[in-house]
């Protein structure tokens, strides 16, 4: 089966403001989304993210680069490739001079849908994603998760190939969170492809099969969840916070079992308690290691704040990538 | 044409449904007749005649007002913020005939507002003596529709160019001399013997809405020859919508 989604060699550069320099928001990504897949696009903000699903939904002119949406080049045909995407934006943008079932019936109809298949699609969607009381409510004065579900059902109106998501959980609270994760599952399961935005680890582990990390609008690493994690040097991390420059890194290193050193960039919060240097150590499982390196750094005479062990997790495969961690 | 003719209907179901929106563009015409039409006429300080003179610009003027009321700031709020302007967009339909629509709703919406004036303002004139008019009534509703699209053309290249919040002060310092300079008030023709300050006023797209509300509402008054009304409105016409489309296209993809 031909991929969902091919983008190649994507590149945008923004035209200056005013005076300012020009923008290279996205600086060559290229990958393919399969048919029925749950692809991600992972990364802090600013990545390049939301300029590459732009581009796909034809809202960004590429300045270079092929994107085909089922076979059709977004930028030679965008109006035939807008009926086989949808989006879900990361501005709650629902018409607010509609209510709830206005705005599903009239997406149907700038859709080309006869009357009986949007009045039965809108009632289906809207019992599936728990709206169906607030049928004849304005949106503005939905919450926002709430919204944020409309615009779920909205997009799948028209039943598209493609459902593009740029963040769609920012801003929403724990709650309303894990239930659009499982409306996401189960829209995935009925067989849509989708793509997801998010600069949240574990969202994208939790929902993606496969995914993309982006920084600095290229694409660093890209694989299923499992297979990036395991790109890591070791299957256990020993992170090291310093209130004192030493040079622990090489002896570190030398520890048997201490299989890779990196220094990470010590975060704004780490300078207020007085953290100027952060360690981690990829390491075996095996026992007495922890020690063994508290012994090297009383000896080297390092200052030490704390210390963590952790098993790997997609936020680590980004502090591999980038040396630094992800804030959000 | 599908999504044309259904974002057509939206945007109209919208604007019947905001209807109390319309006295915005009525309230000019309604307070100036009642003052200039009703109240000094009958202290006996102006003729019935200088009303006569006013209906069809106070028309004109609700025509502007309206068409860019319903354009300019829904569009310059939605450019910069809410970005409802992106579901039209990602419908299918080519950027260049999401604008057109925009300006056809907008046109029809104006165009009602002008012609709901006319009888508003007769009613209220209807007890002063002297009181003659003999609309063109046939040539009246293509003539409205064609200023009604003018106007929301305006509106719409407008609304691409302004933020939010100099919405308000572009009324005041852009509309308001568009409306006193708009020969609303007087007759193009009464500055025949002006020279080229007459050809001055052919700057303002408003004078050609008057005169041709003029030509349609007081016909056996002088009013500016049909060809040359037409030639202004199809070449503003031509102008705003040409812009407000590119500006439109450039505001709404990156």
């Amino acid at each position: 089966m031909p991929p969902a989604v091919i983008v190649q060699e994507l590149r945008k550069t923004y035209a200056p403001k005013g005076k300012g320099v020009p923008v290279e928001a996205v600086k060559g990504i290229s990958f393919e989304v399969g048919e029925g897949e749950f692809f991600g696009l992972l990364g802090p903000n600013g990545a390049g993210k939301s300029t590459t699903i732009g581009c796909i939904t034809s809202l960004v002119r590429p300045t270079s680069g092929t994107i085909l949406v089922d076979a059709v080049d977004v930028v030679a045909r965008p109006t035939e490739a807008k009926r086989k995407i949808a989006v879900v934006p990361q501005t709650r943008n629902l018409d607010r001079d509609l209510t709830v079932r206005e705005v599903l019936t009239y997406h149907g109809r700038y859709f080309g849908l006869a009357a009986a298949e949007r009045e039965a699609r809108a009632d289906r969607l809207l019992s599936e994603l728990q709206m169906k009381e607030k049928a004849d409510a304005k949106p503005l004065t939905l919450s926002g998760g709430q919204q944020q579900r409309v615009m779920i059902a909205r997009a799948l109106m028209h039943d598209p190939k493609v459902l593009l998501l740029d963040e769609p959980t920012t801003g929403l609270d724990p709650q309303a969170r894990r239930q659009l994760w499982s409306t996401l599952r189960a829209l995935h399961k009925s067989g849509v492809t989708v793509i997801l935005t998010t600069h949240y680890m574990e969202e994208a582990d939790q929902l993606c099969e496969r995914l993309a990390v982006v920084d600095h609008g290229k694409i660093l690493a890209l694989g299923t969840p499992a297979e990036l994690k395991k790109s890591l040097p070791s299957g256990h991390i020993l992170d090291l916070w310093l209130r004192s420059h030493a040079s622990l890194m090489e002896k570190l290193g030398l520890i048997e079992g201490v299989l890779k050193v990196e220094a990470v960039e010590a975060k704004e919060g780490d300078e207020a308690s007085g953290v100027t240097e952060r360690l981690r150590l990829f390491i075996d499982g095996r026992d007495g290691l922890l020690e063994q390196a508290l012994r090297v750094v009383r000896e080297q005479g390092a200052d030490l704040h704390h210390v963590s062990l952790a098993a790997p997790s997609l936020e680590d495969v980004y502090i591999h990538l980038t040396g630094k961690d992800l804030r959000e | 044409m599908t999504a044309f003719l259904a974002w057509l209907r939206r945007d109209l179901h919208v604007a019947l449904r905001n209807a109390p929106l319309l006295l915005g563009g009525l309230m000019q015409p309604i307070l100036v007749i009642l003052v200039f039409g009703n109240l000094m006429p009958r202290l006996g300080l102006v003729t019935p005649d200088f009303a006569i003179v006013m209906v069809p610009g106070l028309m004109a003027i609700s025509v502007l007002m309206s068409g860019v009321q319903g354009l300019l700031m829904p569009l310059a709020a939605d450019l910069s913020g809410t970005r409802e302007v992106d579901e039209r967009i990602l419908s299918p339909l080519p950027p260049l005939l999401v604008a057109l629509e925009r300006i056809l709703a907008g046109a029809i919406q104006s165009s009602l507002t002008g012609l709901l004036a006319l009888p508003i303002m007769l009613f209220l004139m209807h007890e002063v003596r002297g009181f003659d008019l003999d609309p063109a009534w046939t040539l009246l509703l293509p003539v409205v529709l064609a200023c009604g699209f003018l106007a929301a053309a305006f509106g719409l290249t407008l609304g691409t160019l302004v933020q939010p919040r100099f919405a308000g002060i572009l009324f005041s310092v852009l509309l308001g001399p568009m409306m006193l300079f708009g020969c609303a008030y007087y007759p193009w023709r009464a500055m025949d013997s002006m020279g080229f300050v007459q050809w001055l006023f052919c700057l303002n797209p408003l004078v050609f809405i008057s005169e041709a509300m003029r030509a349609c509402v007081t016909p056996e008054r002088p009013h500016m020859a049909a060809p040359l009304i037409a030639m202004g409105i199809a070449f503003y016409g031509f102008v705003f919508t040409w812009a407000g489309a590119r500006l439109f296209e450039k505001r709404t993809i990156a």
